[in-house]
């Protein structure tokens, strides 16, 4: 229950190596932080004894708790690994191949005389045919044979799947077909997950939705399993608080919702830590941000304006379409690891990643590929000790690497190669930052840039300077945001209509579709336990010109003429045009959200002057500087820096460039600006 | 005879030292050219308004230096000179900003454009008054009057039939666009609205490439710009060239297919190929000559193949999955001469009909393909060209009311399989996506009864060839009169190296019924009515290697997949399968004896494709 009475919130983040937890008392605004080595085998043990530790630490019982919350990469890693369970597709007859034809292209940027077709989730040869039929007006052409669906499940049961997609023809418009295959597997297949198109993407376009049923299949056992593990242990632990997932949109949900539909927790993990920059962004009074959270193999970018984050319906995970409500952001393949080569003397930095192992070079695991970390290294970003000492950096390794790999063939000095190196990955990165600014008719200029992710925030500076941002904020603990972004997060759920023929606006049609919509909201809340004073929600119309192939999200207006009046400005504002043609509604939606209380921000307490923990020499362009290093940990609110500085702490490392200077935040952030006079 | 031998202002490398470009800087300048084509091709889609554009993705762009050198192009081995044809009008020094430039006049482009539904728009760049760049925006457009609707049918015996032609024009003269021309184009089509809400997204996504890379010359400088598009040339120049090398031994290399008919009772029309490697002065010298392709067709099917597409073609293949290198003008500059015959089928003289040029334009490519393995490289079999079904006519609205519609639905085929793969399943061409079941029914009067593969199509072989598509139809309109393009029935798609053909298309209505009739494979004038059942079957890719030499694993799953019969799996493959399992002892027994193989493969094992 969502109550304010006793609220007291753990929020838990699994990564690779440490499960990281953070407790809040959302009275007090105290928060408890800690960390416990992950357990792979079974991530279930390091959620409890994380939990436990945190208790013990703020000296309160299990019973106290009143929400769990978890980010889970259970769902992304089995799609992108492809190791989901063995899945079934049920389909009308004579459409098994959907999925082998897909939308029968070769990718608008791939060379048709090499590229394979990725291999599906699931083959044609476990695709079972029924006999039914439903037209787009949702009119039953051929009634559905329940005989053809006894002999499809013998067939189901032969092939010994654990899950089964059902996607019938036009679902979206008639959902009966599919709701009484699912009845029907279900009662023969008692052991084996069955899910609908229904259930989780009533839309039109049969590849993408079957897709994504045949996904959120594929992770519905494991899911299932692990939640269950999770619910288990919690409760033989004394806890009764709900436990609440993060979903790819930025909303926790309860669990209860994502047994039915996880694949909505497709992109949990980056979705968790756009909220907690958001959180952190809002406490020092920034609403508008562009975050980016750079790993080791990738880069997430996200554009949040006046504090709202964006959303999309057109988002892809791996090889695949998934149109689900998720974060907008763009996900490039540079990070940390990405891997820099020469090749017919061109340098090439990514997509290719040398992972966790062996990783860099400089790490020395045995990686004997020039990585982004390893140019870092070579141009002493890096203290040489990283995880506060715990792990001892191979300069030796990582200059050889970019000496042998990058500066040799290219005839280049060590240094020239590691910035060639940085300025490339820099390049990838600001790229996207443009996909969603400049390309979403937002000026970057306008925006602060928010740095995270274990590399981040080595990046920062560059980053901004690139794209003549002038104000950088670093968060408190740039490598583990989830857990910030679970504490903030709020419940959230999206209802949607899609008219089974687009049509002009009949205000009144959509106004008595709305209120069923909001009908679907409010049971939702009941469901979740969500009190009436902080439930919201919100109508946006998806809208376009008669005709067009893409739709704009437009708040729904008090009349007609208001709603046409603002599609047709943000129309002029994306594509710089305007039609005379009809305005089109194509899908209605509800926006539900049960809004967290706002946890207040532990607030550091003043410091004039922390005393620098040592010098390390930087190669800039102009030479070598030696430049200060202070540990995070010393810093006091009011503290003034001024680049060239390197900020070193637990999970990552800040560089403050020549030209920017900085103040320590009450918050923890720092936040940085670009000194007048410095070329952009 | 047609001699091109001077394949653009940037043919030869510009001196390494001289480079002002340095390679990170190269690297940089390329991402954000990508970038901004990326942008302008998803503004198209997402504005267009015809489902031409906006769900099949008919659209490209490209971006050319300072001379109209292609030196960003899309990855379709399609495009010739663009700039060209608009520079021969309007000298490039008498260019402003703010101008744009149109034409589809394929005859007057010289085949840069090869039929008249594609709609080319071309926009300088400038820095400090100084022209820096060319950014284009092409896409096919529904329909632009002609014969019928669509625009291209097999029934055209001359270019006047198929629609509009605009000749190079300006556009937009320094910000004032011409009305009257824009009014005059969109008169001429059957679905105004459609023509006018594209060349809308059209222009809007070439204003949008020129402010991006007004804002890439401002960042990086003209020179540095200017720098790095010649060396993105030079270096897949120098690459084409190095890998034609390897394949192509000194002295001449010939290679010749067959496109099957016209439509008018002719064919079937002979694609002759030789390419001559020689040395002159001591350098290579690469000569591409098609002077012995058959005569022109009376019907549409003549191809005016601009010299830049065998260059560009044979510059994808080598490039590969590089993704380090561009697809641009530096393939066409690594052929020192292309040679084409006026008069012959790929370079027809006006006013010889075009609009069924894609068969042609496919089969170029399998015979591009054909040429490098007979010389040994290692070229994908062949593909069949992809599958057009034009439906027009009249329906019955949800009012009542009797609406015309036009429906141009594009069907994939199987492509060649590779030395390395197998042929890809059911794919149109690149970029160009297929209309959902659940999109068509909502917007046509038609009902699919099946959308599938076509089992046994890929032609068998180590590597199986891709399959083809089945599509089957039930016509809810009131009636409508049907145009459809199938080639490589007569001349399948030949297997290689052991590999067989692939399987050959074919269109019935009312299958197995009483009235059940099979259509012309390349035909118009067909006439359905409403409860018809249309069956459209394409063809698959040529198999390549012994197909005995497919683990049995993999032709288990075929057969499993519905890709390969249980028949065909012991007939091309020898793998015995029983209740859905390889029977081994009989699979080896099937196997032992080993039938024998020759070079290549079409309906049997031949020495050479003639």
């Amino acid at each position: 229950m969502l109550s304010p009475k006793s609220p007291l919130s753990v929020a838990v983040d699994i990564g690779g190596t440490f499960t990281d937890i953070a407790l809040l008392d959302r009275t007090t605004g105290q928060v408890w932080r800690t960390k416990t080595p992950s357990t792979p085998a079974d991530p279930s043990k390091a959620f409890l004894t994380g939990i436990n530790l945190a208790l013990s630490m703020a000296d309160r019982s299990a019973g106290a708790l009143t929400q769990v919350l978890h980010g889970t990469t259970v769902a992304t890693n089995m799609i992108l690994e492809g190791k989901g369970a063995p899945t079934a597709l049920v389909t009308t007859r004579g459409f098994r191949h959907v999925l082998a034809i897909g939308r029968q292209d070769i990718p608008r940027k791939a060379n048709l005389y090499t590229w394979i077709k990725p291999k599906r989730p699931v083959p044609p040869s476990r695709i079972v045919e029924i006999d039914e039929r439903i037209d787009p007006g949702g009119i039953v052409r051929l009634s559905l044979d329940e005989k053809s669906v006894a002999e499809a499940a013998e067939a189901l049961r032969a092939m010994q799947v654990k899950a089964v997609a059902v996607c019938l023809l036009h679902a979206f418009a008639n959902p009966a077909h599919e709701r009484r295959v699912v009845a029907i597997l279900r009662e023969a297949l008692p052991d084996v997950a069955v899910t609908s198109s229904t259930d989780i993407l009533p839309v039109v376009r049969e590849y993408e939705r079957s897709l994504t049923t045949v996904l959120n299949a594929t992770v519905m056992p494991g899911v299932t399993t692990y939640i269950g593990r999770l619910e288990q242990r919690l409760k033989t632990k004394g806890v009764e608080a709900p436990l609440l997932l993060m979903q790819s949109n930025g909303g926790v949900a309860g669990s209860s919702t994502i047994r039915q539909a996880p694949a909505l927790t497709a992109l949990s993990g980056p979705a968790a830590g756009v909220v907690g920059a958001r959180a952190i962004a809002a406490a020092c009074g920034i609403r508008d941000l562009i975050t980016v959270d750079i790993g080791g193999t990738s880069a997430d970018i996200c554009l949040i304006k006046d504090g709202r984050i964006g959303l999309t319906q057109s988002g892809r995970i791996g090889d695949w379409p998934l149109p689900l409500p998720m974060v907008d952001m763009v996900t490039i393949g540079a990070g940390g690891g990405s891997i820099a080569d020469v090749a017919d003397s061109t340098l090439t930095v990514g997509p290719r990643s040398a992972g966790a192992r062996p990783g860099p070079a400089a790490y020395g695991h045995g990686g004997d590929l020039a990585t982004v970390t390893d140019a870092h290294v070579v141009l002493g970003h890096l203290p040489d000790r990283l995880l506060d000492g715990g792990m001892a950096l191979d300069v030796a390794a990582a200059r050889g690497v970019v000496a042998d790999r990058v500066a040799e063939p290219l005839g280049l000095s060590v240094e020239a190669a590691a910035r060639g190196i940085l300025a490339i990955v820099d390049n990838h990165m600001v790229g996207a930052v443009r996909v969603v600014s400049v390309e979403r008719g937002h000026d970057p200029r306008d925006f602060t840039l928010v740095p995270f992710g274990g590399a981040g925030p080595l990046h920062g500076c560059a980053l901004a300077t690139l794209l003549g941002i002038s104000r950088i904020m670093i968060p408190p603990a740039p490598g583990v945001l989830c857990a910030d972004g679970l504490l903030a997060a709020d419940l959230k759920a999206e209802f949607n209509r899609t008219l089974p023929k687009a049509g002009l606006i009949d205000f009144d049609v959509a106004n008595g579709i709305f209120a069923e919509l909001e009908a679907e909201a409010g049971s939702w809340f009941e469901a979740e336990g969500v009190l009436p004073e902080v439930r919201l929600s919100n109508r946006v119309a998806l809208l376009r010109y008669h005709g067009q192939g893409g739709e704009l999200a437009v708040a729904w207006g008090g009349t007609k003429e208001e709603t046409e009046a603002a599609f047709a400005s943000q129309h002029l504002a994306l594509y710089g045009f305007t039609l005379d043609s009809p305005v089109e509604l194509i899908t209605l939606r509800v926006e539900a959200t049960g809004r967290t209380a706002k946890q207040p921000v532990t607030m550091l307490s003043e410091r004039a002057a922390a005393p620098t923990a040592g010098y390390k020499t930087v190669q800039f362009e102009m030479g070598g500087v030696d430049v200060p290093v202070f540990d995070r940990k010393q810093l006091g609110a009011g503290q003034k820096l001024a680049g060239p500085v390197i900020l070193t702490q637990l999970d990552t490392t800040t560089l403050v460039l020549p030209g920017w200077s900085g103040v320590v935040h009450p918050s923890g952030a720092i936040l940085l600006t670009r000194d007048a006079g410095v070329p952009q | 005879m047609l001699r091109s031998t001077d394949p653009g202002p940037s043919q030869f490398d510009p001196s390494e030292s001289a480079n002002v470009c340095d390679p990170v800087t190269l690297e940089i300048v390329r991402g954000a050219i990508g970038a901004a084509q990326a942008e302008m091709e998803a503004l198209l889609e997402r504005t267009a308004i015809s489902a031409f554009i906006r769900e099949k993705k008919d659209f490209y762009t490209a971006l050319f230096d300072r001379d109209g050198v292609m030196a960003v192009g899309s990855m379709v081995p399609i495009f010739g000179d663009i700039t060209g044809p608009v520079f021969a009008e309007f000298s490039p020094d008498s260019m402003r900003p703010g101008d744009l430039y149109w034409y589809n006049d394929c005859y007057g482009s010289r085949g840069a454009v090869s039929h008249s539904n594609d709609q080319v728009l071309l926009a300088p760049v400038f820095k400090d008054g100084k022209r820096q760049a060319f950014v284009m925006s092409w896409a096919h457009f529904a329909d632009i009057g002609g014969i019928r609707p669509g625009s291209i049918s097999p029934d055209a015996t001359e270019i006047f039939q198929e629609g509009i032609i605009v000749p190079p024009t300006k556009l937009i003269d320094a910000g004032q666009t011409n009305e009257a021309a824009l009014a005059i184009f969109h008169r001429n089509s059957r679905f105004p609205e459609q023509s006018l809400g594209d060349m809308r997204a059209l222009m809007a996504s070439v204003e949008l490439g020129v402010k991006r890379v007004t804002e890439i010359l401002d960042r990086f400088g003209a020179d540095v710009v200017a720098d790095a598009l010649a060396q993105l040339l030079s270096r897949t120049r120098r690459l084409v060239r190095s890998r034609l090398a390897e394949t192509f031994p000194y002295g001449t290399h010939c290679f010749t297919d067959a496109i099957d008919s016209d439509g008018h009772g002719n064919g079937p029309f002979k694609i002759r190929f030789a390419l001559t490697r020689e040395k002159a002065n001591g350098h290579d010298r690469f000569i591409f000559d098609a002077t012995e392709t058959d005569d022109q067709a009376p019907g549409p099917v003549n191809f005016l193949m601009n010299p830049g597409v065998p260059g560009m073609a044979l510059g994808l293949y080598y490039l590969g999955g590089d993704t380090s290198q561009v697809c641009n003008a530096g393939g066409p500059q690594a052929l020192d001469e292309v040679r084409l015959r006026e008069g012959s089928l790929l370079w027809p003289r006006f006013p010889a009909p075009l609009g069924m040029r894609g068969l042609t334009m496919m089969r170029t490519l399998a015979a591009l393909n054909g040429l490098v393995n007979v010389a040994g490289g290692g070229a994908p079999a062949a593909h069949s060209a992809y599958v057009i079904a034009i439906m027009r006519g009249t329906f019955i609205n949800d009012s009542g009311v009797r609406e015309r519609f036009l429906l141009a639905d594009g069907i994939g085929v199987g492509y060649g399989a590779r030395p390395f793969a197998d042929g890809i399943d059911a794919v149109y061409f690149v970029a160009q996506e297929n209309y959902p079941v659940e999109f068509l029914e909502v917007g046509y009067p038609v009902r699919l009864r099946e959308y599938g593969v076509v089992r046994d199509s890929g032609g068998p072989g180590r590597f199986r060839g891709g399959c083809g598509i089945v599509r089957e139809y039930e016509i809810l309109a009131e009636e409508l009169v049907l145009a459809i393009r199938i080639d490589s029935v007569q001349n399948p798609p030949w297997g290689i190296a052991g590999g067989m053909s692939g399987g050959v298309g074919r269109v019935t209505v009312n299958p197995g019924a009483a009235d059940e009739r099979v259509l012309a494979p390349l035909s118009d004038g067909n006439r359905l009515q409403r409860g018809d059942v249309l069956r459209i079957e394409t063809g698959g890719g040529g198999g390549h290697g012994h197909p005995f030499d497919r683990p049995d694993a993999a032709v288990l799953e075929d057969v499993l997949g519905g890709f390969v019969s249980y028949e065909a799996a012991e007939r091309h493959y020898g793998v015995v399968i029983l209740n859905g399992v390889v029977d081994h002892a009989a699979t080896r027994d099937r196997r032992a004896p080993r039938f024998p193989v020759l070079a290549f493969h079409r309906r049997e094992y031949v020495d050479a494709i003639t």
